[in-house]
């Protein structure tokens, strides 16, 4: 039977209907339209569909829309200021991190969970961080070099968005 | 033996060309913005889901569908009776050869007979996806089931069930026994091989198999088709090829061409996978019985498990001789590919693919596709040359410690020069292949040694060709009121071509690159072109964009002449504006002016159309470093370089995304990637956990190195770049695990378990 689900979505307060088969990402595609976040596997094996739920970065088809109610949830059309974007979509945009660009939502939320908790992360750190993402476009060297040049750039002063 | 430096045309200066330019279309892409086919809602949409067969081979007694079209919610039923029959040989226009219109029909629905799990033999529409997949649940199908022949010794084997009884398989000698489910063979041959490893002072062979695998786009097959009250049909599609897409679907559903309409959006990955179609025959065809929109997604497992044509799996045999001097005398192969439930997949791309880079007095290579009860094979980056290179490369790595010669000296001996003889018996055009090798030769990749560890440790050498296409590309080009330009291209953007084809258009133009916008027109806004499709469109549609711009600023010089009272011999033209010198006023007008004050006298179009450009052959070396865990049979990549000449690096950040993302692909089915068929023919591991594609911590940075040969005739020399990149992986990695543990690996993937297993055959036999 259906239910509403009241969450927070990208800043702002969103009450939708979903039902008890949603996966939340069904729910952000489907029923709220926000068709940014992308379907690669629905088994959580690829990471396409990363979110973050209260600050923490999930699948979102493995989350039940109905586990969302009372969350916080930031989708991909929540990263950016208006046409201002985040300084680790900006640095994909500009060393060639992004090719056919489906995985891309999520390696952008996934990169920006790390550099919330870590600034300062090594190579090691930033592959850590996307190794749930799949990437088949780009061998993955520009994507961590890009998350490299966004956490340096998030460390000067005033760089944190 | 010459030496192979190439002599192209020199290489002219540009002002955009092989700039670092971004992705021009980067910003949709990261917000989410960017529209693939899977985000379109249409109203009144119907989602549609396609039941698939169960059995590798089987006899359709009946289909009966009156069950799920009682189910509330569901709105169309099709099976093959709602589609004309097909039949072998209806060819339609792609590229050079055609394609054959069955294949595609088999592939998106069985007709009386299944070939391989999960084959479509029904499709639904309906109001939501669970109704949809309750329905398929409600179409009875009545099966025979067949003998099923899993494996190509299975299938070739005295008495095997013959898969395609009519099949007249070519290339067989007179009075040859063919054995049953052979699809076509082919032969190349040039002196006696026999004679020549008869005499030879030091020989290698091998015998290898490699596993079928999977291209493994992120985005699944998904499609948007609609039909409207006149008969038009729309289908919004994730394809390599809108015009392709448009032929298959207008031939397998009977449909005048003209009626329908293919709107390429965003594509999530192809790599060979999404040229031919799959369900977007099926969506459109229940769109048309519903009268309303239906959207089609594969999801992951079906496309794993026979939804998609995988790349195909080969057994390859090789044996090689040489002089003392490390002279090669003969190349001998033998080459059997697993082209799936239909025949047709070409054995000869791989045979040359993998002996291009050598050359030799005597050859012979021998290829054979064989039809087996599993899905129909497809494209993938570089279709064939890996497999094909996992023999050669390693059996000239086994040559080369046979003769006790360096490897790369002794690829340097034998390489193959501009001039030289081709495997194909013509001579090679334009080739750079020992430009690489002496850049290898002196790279810290090559000369620094490999440092100890604790576990083994090996580099390892192999070579790479790909041959490419060329096929035709078409794009028109306008001139707005404020003199910007648009070029409308009729090919799909699958790797930057938006953004190269700014560039192109910027150089030819001599404007700014935020000057131009590019659109991938659909099937009625832009004029034919072949599809996306072995590394071509880089460079054909440089040529057509090349042309467009040259016909536009022809048409400009004309209304500038005009405008400025002054001959036309006399306007001259340097970055947007034009110059008069000698007529009745002197003086200039710029681009933006000139359309400002006669925008409304007509609009300006420019018209490209590339056909039977040279083509752009590929080659490249890789070097790697591994260390192999003997006790767990892990390979860990070390270090990766990778070489390639490109002819011109259109935006070197583009090449190098190519090299790495290829590279990757490349580790991938060498050591962990291939789809498990049981013995029933059904597919053990359909998703993307036990199809284990490399993630950000399983590889290293992978180090390009970008070598450039214009090849003559091509606009700025450009060479194909996306293919070659994958083609000499595996082997390189074989290669470097053969020095680590003195062993050689001859199936692929090599998987933990096959490197512990032939540690344990070397240590008992």
């Amino acid at each position: 039977m259906t239910s509403i689900v009241r969450s927070e979505v990208n800043g702002e307060a969103r009450d939708g209907i979903a039902d008890p088969r949603d996966t939340l990402l069904v729910y952000l595609r489907d029923r709220l339209g926000l068709t940014g976040t992308k379907e690669g596997c629905s088994n959580g094996n690829c990471g396409t569909c990363t979110v973050l739920m209260n600050g923490a970065p999930v699948c979102a088809c493995l989350v039940l829309a109905q586990e969302a109610d009372g969350a916080r949830i930031t989708t991909i059309e929540g990263v950016a200021d208006g046409n201002t974007l985040h300084p680790v979509q900006a640095a994909l945009i500009e060393h060639g991190g992004t090719q056919c660009g489906f995985c891309t939502p999520g390696i952008v939320l996934s990169a920006i969970s790390l550099l919330g908790e870590n600034l300062s992360p090594d190579e090691h750190e930033i592959r850590h961080a996307i190794a749930g993402n799949i990437c088949r476009c780009t061998g993955y060297d520009k994507i961590v070099h890009a998350i490299a040049v966004a956490a340096e750039r998030m460390r000067a002063p005033g760089g944190t968005p | 033996m010459s030496d192979g430096q190439a002599t192209g045309e020199p290489v002219p200066a540009t002002r955009i060309i092989g700039q670092r330019v971004p992705r021009i279309d980067g910003g949709e892409r990261v917000t989410g913005r960017a529209i693939y086919a899977g985000d379109l809602v249409r109203p009144g949409l119907l989602i549609g889901a396609v039941k698939r067969s169960p059995h590798a081979h089987a006899r359709i007694l009946a289909i009966d569908t009156s069950r799920a079209l009682a189910l509330k919610g569901v709105k169309a039923v099709v099976t093959a009776k709602d589609f004309p029959t097909i039949v072998p040989g209806t060819i339609i226009p792609f590229g050079e050869t055609g394609a054959d219109l069955w294949v595609a029909a088999t592939i998106a629905m069985a007709r009386d007979t299944v070939l391989w799990v999960g084959q479509p033999v029904a499709a639904v529409a309906a109001v939501d996806a669970h109704v949809a997949e309750e329905a398929l649940a409600l179409i009875d199908v009545t099966y025979r089931a067949l003998p099923a022949v899993i494996s190509m010794a299975d299938a070739l084997a005295d008495g095997a069930p013959a898969l395609h009884p009519q099949h007249k398989a070519k290339g067989f000698d007179a009075g040859a026994t063919i054995p049953p489910n052979a699809g076509a063979r082919t032969l190349i041959e040039r002196g006696d091989t026999a004679v020549a490893l008869a005499n030879a002072a030091a020989t290698a062979e091998i015998a290898v198999d490699v596993d079928t695998g999977h291209q493994g786009y992120i985005e699944p097959h998904v499609c948007v088709a609609e039909a409207d009250p006149q008969g038009n049909v729309t289908i919004w599609a994730s394809t390599q090829g809108a015009h392709q897409t448009e032929s298959q679907v207008a031939g397998i559903l009977g449909l005048a061409q003209s009626k329908l309409k293919v709107v390429p959006l965003e594509i999530g990955g192809g790599f060979g996978g999404k040229i031919t179609t799959h369900v977007e025959p099926l969506a459109a065809r229940l769109a048309q019985i519903a009268g309303r929109p239906v959207k089609m997604t594969m999801s992951r497992a079906e496309m794993l498990a026979g939804g998609s044509g995988p790349p195909a799996g080969a057994r390859i045999r090789m044996k090689v001789g040489a002089e003392r001097d490390g002279r090669l005398t003969a190349i001998d192969g033998h080459y059997l590919v697993d082209t799936g439930g239909i025949p047709g997949t070409a054995t000869t791309l791989l045979m040359q693919a993998s002996t291009a880079c050598y050359q030799t007095p005597t050859i012979r290579l021998e290829g054979m596709d064989v039809v087996t009860n599993k899905p129909r094979t497809e494209a993938y980056r570089g279709p064939g040359g890996i497999q094909a290179a996992f023999a050669v490369e390693q059996v000239m790595d086994e040559l080369s410690l046979n003769l006790g010669m360096d490897p790369l000296a002794f690829r340097r001996k034998n390489a193959a020069v501009t001039g030289s003889v081709m495997p194909v018996g013509t001579p090679f055009p334009s080739i750079g292949l020992t430009t690489i090798l002496d850049r290898v030769a002196g790279h810290p990749c090559w000369t620094e040694p490999l440092a100890a560890g604790a576990l083994p440790r090996g580099r390892g050498l192999a070579l790479g060709y790909w041959r490419g296409t060329s096929m035709t590309s078409a794009a028109q080009i306008t001139i707005s009121g404020d003199g910007r330009v648009a070029v409308v291209m009729g090919t799909v953007d699958i790797s930057g071509t938006r953004t190269t084809m700014a560039q192109v258009a910027a150089e030819q133009l001599e404007l700014e690159v935020d000057d131009v916008a590019v659109v991938m027109g659909d099937t009625k806004a832009s004029a034919y072109s072949d599809a996306a499709a072995g590394s071509r469109v880089g460079r054909t549609m440089a040529a057509a964009v090349v042309d467009a711009c040259q016909d536009a600023l022809a048409q400009l010089r004309r209304r500038a002449a005009e405008r400025l009272q002054a001959p036309e011999a006399g306007v001259s033209y340097a970055r947007g504006v034009f110059h008069a010198t000698g007529g009745a006023l002197a003086g200039s007008i710029s681009i933006g002016e000139l359309m400002r004050q006669t925008l409304s006298d007509g609009a300006v179009i420019g018209r490209g159309v590339s056909t039977k450009l040279p083509f752009g052959v590929e080659v490249g070396a890789h070097v790697v470093d591994v260390e192999v865990d003997p006790e767990t049979g892990r390979v860990e990549i070390l270090r990766y370089t990778a070489f390639q000449d490109v002819g011109r690096a259109l935006n070197p950040t583009a090449v190098e995304g190519q090299m790495q993302g290829s590279v990757v692909q490349g580790l991938g089915w060498a050591l962990t990637e291939a789809i498990d068929y049981g013995a029933d023919g059904r597919v053990r591991n359909a998703s993307m956990l036990d199809f284990r594609m490399p993630t950000a911590l399983d590889v290293p940075a992978i180090d390009c190195v970008i070598i450039e040969t214009p090849v003559p005739g091509v606009p700025y020399g450009l060479r194909g770049v996306g293919e070659m990149p994958i083609v000499p992986v595996a082997a390189a990695v074989a290669n470097a695990v053969r020095r680590a543990i003195g062993v050689r690996l001859t199936k692929m993937p090599m998987t933990p378990e096959r490197i512990v297993g032939a540690l344990a055959a070397r240590g008992t036999s």
